[in-house]
């Protein structure tokens, strides 16, 4: 671990130029930028130039539009589900957000046809995305595309975690009943790991 | 403070208007704007007062009531600010929407009173004393709250007469509490030592006197400086959520001083000026 | 705090009993200015030593405990959360700050709900700090920010601000700057820098009526790298030919006291590189 430069809220860390871009952890103030926590100053290599950011392990995080998170399914009913969000990207949150998802927003496409019950059960643990935020006390959040849906479902009658075997569809492997689900493809890098 | 909504033309167009020492409502930046002062308007409490300032309205009953001192002030009154910022001026004040600048609004008074001598309220050391409640009531908003409030609060306390009551120890260590015969036996406070609040805005560079509820949301910190008729300062608020240079509020606050003078000085005629006119004079009530 | 029905509650007003010694009221004496020395030995202009230290709560996002000397002050800083009771979008986050005093840090016993003297100190904290907070990075959240001043001996807001801004350091509030603040009292020609209790008392007591001497507790917070000052209160009376040269000389204490914060701060995330390394 080579020398690394360690700043604290307020320290003025370099020129704000064509070559230095103020990033996370960073404020740009009359030409220069600053740190806004205590951290280690971190310089990502972009096209032009580098994007200064200060990293600090326990930053607290809120969810911002665009994020990929994790919540738990809470209550359902025809026209949305509501949730709570547990960790954002990878971060485990220290406390849920709330968040809405609602019936427009759980696929991309045929989204008349949508039923609520059959895409998700409360209790299921599902990945998506939060929109902009246009209500107050509640995120919105999205899960119309593959990688998005449930990940982790209980059967009804087992109680066991369910495998996957369609888009729309999860099987029990103890009593193999079929329920259905939005399933979410999720790919090997990030597999979830009960 | 009850925001108003503004868009940023709209703040740019205040701005640009401060910047060149004409304001919208056609002030300059140290100018106030016209006052309506009345006291004894409020025939049940001890001592009222109502102050408007264009759209500010505040309307101030002092209570007198006996009670028994603080331990650690044996030879002391009480003074007491109560603010009700009422859903009347704005529906925001709703409920308890208005409940935390009611209690910041009071807590700083009383800070600024400090100056105040409780010492003539006392009516029998470690027995009893008076307690001044100062009830404030905001009846409309359009800005400037502390120095509407302090102005009426002061000459309410102008308008204060407290009766005349005796206490003589009785045997076994109890008071007896003699109100004097006649009611209209009353002694008033010595109000040079309550101070007067003067807010100084700071919008882009400059800093505006008696900011209306437009300037308030364009400047993110106002400093309030309460100022006695000696020109000695008894307490300095930042309000607003921003931060001033030290320079900055050195000037602000040197400024504020020379116009609360001027403001105490003025006070004092207007109010003297009406108690001239005798209890004859005429009334014009709070509704007009 | 919420009230607590099951606690047993003591007669509704009882007395301390130092309001009884014989020389409670008695001004403490200071009778020779000259020298400037004060009780404890210090200089008119020297701040009480400083001890520093962070996440002293590990169930908080940050903390942080102070002292000088026998004023102890701790402050926990909370996640951000929902603003409660609130309806409509607010683009900037809040800060939610509460003052309190611990029942056994005064002369005086204090209660269990916040009176109007922590109200005002809340406020004022909460003034103190806004500033510095970057807080359009969390809106429509508030952070909130408990400070518990453990023992009171004078100078409980300069510390508490002190503190609180240390807190959200650690809990990785982003932060504009670091705020720092210092009290000075004065009274007469008298002044005292970061007064003690006692010292504070001299100068709150009012002075006889016609006296023009100032007499003031002054609180100035301070941040350093933005030359901003977020905070001012002055209690007592005091001439303006005063307060000029007090500006300066307590922004000069409070640009000593921030590398304090600063270093407390940098060890703390060398301590948290060097626990990476080994796991």
């Amino acid at each position: 671990m080579e020398d690394k430069i360690i700043c604290v809220p307020g320290q003025r860390l370099c020129l704000s130029d064509d070559e230095h871009v103020s990033g996370s952890g960073t404020y740009e103030r009359q030409g220069y930028i600053y740190a806004t926590v205590a951290g280690v100053v971190d310089l990502v290599k972009q096209d032009k130039g580098f994007l200064v950011q200060v990293h600090n392990k326990e930053q607290s995080i809120v969810p911002m539009p665009g994020d990929v998170v994790t919540c738990k399914v809470n209550v359902i009913n025809q026209r949305l589900c509501r949730c709570s969000i547990t960790c954002i990207g990878d971060t485990v949150l220290m406390r849920p957000f709330r968040a809405i998802l609602r019936k427009e927003d759980v696929r991309a496409t045929e989204k008349d046809s949508i039923e609520m019950q059959k895409c998700f059960r409360s209790g299921d643990i599902i990945l998506a995305k939060v929109l902009p935020m246009k209500e107050i006390h509640s995120y919105q959040i999205t899960t119309a595309e593959n990688e998005l849906g449930v990940v982790i479902a209980h059967s009804e009658s087992g109680g066991v975690s369910m495998v996957p075997i369609s888009w729309t569809e999860m099987q029990c492997p103890k009593t193999y009943n079929r329920e259905f689900r939005k399933v979410a493809k999720v790919g090997p890098e990030n597999i979830v790991i009960d | 403070m009850a925001s108003v909504l503004l868009n940023d033309a709209e703040k740019t167009f205040i701005l640009h208007g401060v910047e060149v020492d004409l304001r919208c409502d056609g002030r300059r930046r140290g100018d106030y704007r016209p006052m309506e002062l009345e006291t004894d308007v409020v025939s049940t409490a001890s001592g009222s007062a109502r102050l408007r300032l264009a759209n500010t309205d505040i309307l101030v009953g002092v209570k007198t009531e006996i009670d028994v001192p603080y331990p650690e002030n044996p030879e002391e009154g009480k003074l007491e600010f109560f603010v009700d910022c009422s859903a009347n001026a704005t529906p925001a004040f709703e409920g308890r929407g208005g409940e935390d600048l009611a209690n910041e609004i009071s807590s700083r008074l009383s800070r600024a009173y400090q100056s105040l001598p409780l010492a003539p309220l006392c009516i029998v050391p470690k027995q009893a004393c008076w307690k001044l409640y100062v009830d404030i009531l905001i009846l409309e908003c359009g800005g400037n709250f502390y120095d509407a409030i302090s102005l009426a609060v002061k000459a309410a306390l102008f308008n204060t007469r407290v009766p005349q009551v005796t206490g003589s120890f009785l045997d076994g260590g109890s008071v007896d509490l003699e109100v004097s015969d006649d009611p209209f036996q009353c002694w008033r406070l010595d109000i040079t030592k309550a101070p007067v609040l003067v807010t100084l805005s700071k919008i882009g560079d400059n800093c505006v006197v008696d900011p209306t509820a437009e300037e308030e949301t364009c400047s993110v910190a106002s400093i309030v400086v309460a100022v006695l008729d000696s020109g000695s300062l008894t307490a300095v608020i930042k309000i607003g959520e921003g931060s001033v240079h030290e320079q900055t509020l050195i000037e602000t606050i040197k400024t504020a001083q020379k116009i609360g003078v001027e403001l105490n000085s003025s006070l004092m005629t207007a109010l003297n000026q009406e108690e001239s006119l005798g209890p004859k004079r005429q009334r014009f009530g709070f509704l007009k | 705090m919420p009230s607590d029905s099951k606690r047993i509650t003591g007669p509704e007003t009882t007395i301390p009993y130092h309001y009884y010694l014989s020389d409670f009221s008695r001004k403490p004496d200071f009778k020779d200015p000259k020298v400037g020395e004060r009780k404890n030995g210090r200089l008119p202009n020297e701040h009480r030593p400083v001890f520093l230290k962070t996440g002293v709560n590990s169930q908080a996002k940050g903390s942080a405990y102070l002292e000088y000397e026998n004023t102890k002050v701790i402050c926990s800083v909370f996640d951000p959360r929902e603003i409660p009771n609130k309806n409509e979008f607010s683009p900037m986050g809040e800060l939610y700050c509460e003052f309190k005093f611990a029942p056994f840090s005064c002369i005086k016993r204090r209660g269990h709900i916040r009176d109007a003297e922590e109200k005002e100190l809340s406020f004022s904290l909460r003034r103190a700090l806004e500033p510095a907070v970057c807080r359009h990075e969390f809106p429509n959240f508030q952070v909130d920010i408990y400070v518990y001043i453990l023992d009171s001996d004078g100078s409980d807001l300069a510390a508490a601000i002190t503190c609180a801004s240390l807190a959200l350091a650690d809990a990785s509030v982003p932060m504009y700057d670091l705020v720092t603040a210092v009290s000075v009292g004065i009274c007469r020609h008298l002044q005292f820098v970061d007064p003690t209790n006692e010292e504070e008392q001299l100068c709150k007591k009012t002075a006889s009526a016609e006296s023009i001497d100032p007499q003031a507790v002054i609180t100035l917070t301070y941040m350093s790298t933005l030359e901003q000052v977020s905070e001012f209160t002055i209690s007592g009376t005091i001439g303006v030919c005063h307060l000029e040269d007090k500006i300066p000389a307590l922004i000069k204490h409070c640009n000593a006291i921030y590398p304090l914060l600063q270093q407390c701060l940098i060890k703390n995330v060398k301590k948290s590189l060097g626990k990476k390394k080994y796991s």
